[in-house]
């Protein structure tokens, strides 16, 4: 773990936490073999970083997201937000716990809700959370379209998502994610659907809004790449547990588990002026 | 002689505000030992060439023009009856998404079964079950699976199924659209690797369709760049990476993530998606393109030769040609 760093802040922590899956019975099935998807995962975010989970399909990298927050509960083990427990949170103090923590879906293709016109997605968790009145929401929703470069936002205001690009669909989730100014984001595979020019300016996006906010982001990919260019620090899941935590810098150059490794390997690439071998 | 040989071939949509040109004017041969990589954004058009050489195009779709010259016949003027001889068994497709090709009700291997027998209806029972034990052989599924149904089966087992339905016939062509984008990196490169040694196995030609260039890389002796429904830049891998010409190349290019080139990652600005109605002329890269210049948006952009393979479509190059001359 962060051992090695001087101590700073967590703002999330994670102690012990285990995810266990009942499968639907089965009718013919004797036994119910119980799916472990998070075995005993120990994890703590520091304030202001953007910290990657960089794992395989099925590895538990999307349920820890969802654990984070709080779209599930853990099986065992405890999730700390600034200190305090959030396992147990219930009605308006969970409420107020899901405002502090939003989150970016891998798929703006079905992220956002087609009924609603841009302005009515941005605006409903300032409605939901009864914030403002339509005045001030207006204002903010349009701050907030600049804020993620859809400008001039009276031109995004009124549109429908189907009126969008796949980039711009996630600014516009990103500006949903945003627009209550949480203390953290997890943004699970927010780029998987989008060009390589469109991804790396959502990741540039990402890394302006949290120098500029101070915001806490957990970024989940199976592209070790992509964590590498974005992340503070790594960690790698494989099969439910974390086998690596570091620097990103340091787990590509010197990685130490070797799953670790084998995903380092399989990383495509090609280099200008030849052939990957 | 080449395998395929398409021809100035135009495909459009029909749409509510007009004819949409997907594909506009676009000319290439594929050698049978020479994989050939498709490369650009979605809505580039590289899925509408591989629907085209499938005769999947949806209703609204049409051939606005071209040739596509295929073992002594035009696909373009082949009748549906005709097409059911070719789809499957000359020509093969893996398909994007492995999760939705395969049926849901039915085992895996009645589906490989079904493959081969569309094609060869008097295949006798001995040979029909030797040929599917072979070809699980060959996408290496073990044969205890074969009688499983898809959902037993992992992402990466499911498109090694479609691998074996497309090889099914001995397939002169496969196309391979996107065939690992659904795969996390780990199946991605067992899928990719299985890919280049069947291919050079069965000597089969193969077109293969991807928005990420190291994929194509991988798997590809050539590639064709895309851009707004047309080919902006063609040559070997080696050379189109190495010494990439046009704007648009050199953006894709340095747009993406690998791990050893995190400090020259360029942020491009691309904003405006090419407009693809007919109305428009001249470079559809201008609207997002940084070398432009007036004479390139009033101008056509003709092809550059690089080298007898390397080509270019951009008009930058036209004139500093002209320039030097």
């Amino acid at each position: 773990m962060s051992k090695n760093h001087p101590k700073k802040s967590s703002l999330i922590e994670m102690k012990g936490v285990t995810k266990e899956y009942t499968p639907r019975k089965q009718f013919f099935s004797k036994s119910q073999n119980k799916v472990l998807a998070l075995n005993s995962i120990d994890l703590s975010i520091e304030k202001g970083e953007i910290f990657g989970l960089v794992g395989q399909s099925g590895s538990g990298k999307t349920t820890t997201g969802r654990l984070l927050v709080r779209l599930e509960a853990p099986t065992s083990g405890s999730i700390y937000l600034n200190g305090s427990p959030i396992n147990r949170l219930k009605g308006a103090s969970l409420k107020a716990y899901r405002s502090k923590v939003q989150m970016i879906f891998q798929d703006p293709y079905q992220s956002l809700n087609p009924h609603l016109s841009i302005a009515q997605t941005i605006s409903e968790p300032l409605v939901v959370h009864g914030l403002g009145n339509t005045t001030s929401q207006r204002e903010k929703v349009l701050h907030t379209l600049e804020i993620v470069g859809l400008s001039p936002g009276n031109d995004f205001y009124d549109r429908y998502p189907h009126q969008l690009s796949g980039g711009q669909r996630q600014r516009v989730a990103v500006a949903r994610a945003i627009v209550l100014d949480p203390d953290f984001i997890v943004a699970d595979e927010p780029t998987s659907m989008l060009d390589a020019t469109i991804a790396i300016q959502l990741f540039k996006l990402l890394t302006e809004i949290r120098e500029r906010f101070d915001m806490t982001f957990l970024f989940i990919t199976h592209n070790l790449a992509a964590a590498n260019y974005l992340c503070d620090r790594i960690a790698v899941i494989h099969e439910g547990h974390i086998v690596e935590v570091n620097r990103a810098d340091k787990i590509i150059q010197h990685p130490e588990h070797p799953y670790t490794k084998k995903l380092i390997q399989v990383q495509p690439g090609f280099k200008l002026g030849g052939k990957r071998g | 002689m080449a395998l395929l040989s398409i021809k100035n071939l135009s495909i459009g949509y029909q749409t509510k505000e007009g004819i949409l040109k997907a594909v506009d004017d676009i000319s290439f041969e594929l050698e049978k030992g020479r994989p050939l990589g498709f490369v650009g954004e979605s809505g580039c058009g590289k899925t509408t060439i591989g629907m085209t050489l499938m005769g999947l195009l949806p209703d609204n779709a049409q051939i606005l023009g071209g040739s596509i010259g295929f073992l002594n016949k035009d696909l373009t003027q082949l009748t549906e009856d005709q097409w059911r001889k070719v789809r499957g068994k000359e020509i093969a497709m893996i398909f994007q998404a492995a999760m939705n090709a395969l049926n849901p009700v039915m085992r895996v291997d009645e589906q490989v079964i079904e493959a081969i027998v569309t094609h060869q209806s008097d295949i006798s029972p001995n040979d029909l079950d030797k040929r599917v034990r072979e070809l699980f052989d060959l996408v290496e599924i073990p044969r205890a699976r074969m009688k499983d149904f898809p959902h037993e089966y992992s992402g990466g087992m499911k498109q090694r199924v479609i691998i074996a339905m497309a090889l099914a016939c001995n397939p002169q062509l496969i196309i391979a659209d996107e065939p690992t984008t659904a795969l996390d990196v780990i199946v991605q490169d067992q899928i990719l690797k299985e890919i280049k040694i069947i291919q050079q196995a069965m000597n089969t030609g193969l077109i293969f369709i991807s928005h990420d260039i190291a994929v194509v890389a991988s798997v590809c002796e050539d590639i064709c760049v895309m851009y707004g429904g047309q080919i902006v830049e063609m040559g070997t891998c080696e050379e189109v990476f190495s010494s990439p010409r046009h704007p648009y190349t050199k953006t894709l290019l340095g747009s993406y993530l690998s791990l050893d080139n995190q400090a020259s990652v360029i942020i491009p600005d691309m904003r405006e998606a090419p407009d693809l109605t007919l109305k428009s002329g001249g470079c559809r890269f201008a609207v997002n393109c940084k070398s432009c210049s007036s004479d390139c948006k009033a101008g056509i952009p003709h092809w550059v030769s690089l080298s007898k393979t390397h080509r270019a479509l951009c008009c930058e190059e036209t004139i500093t040609r002209k320039a030097n001359e």
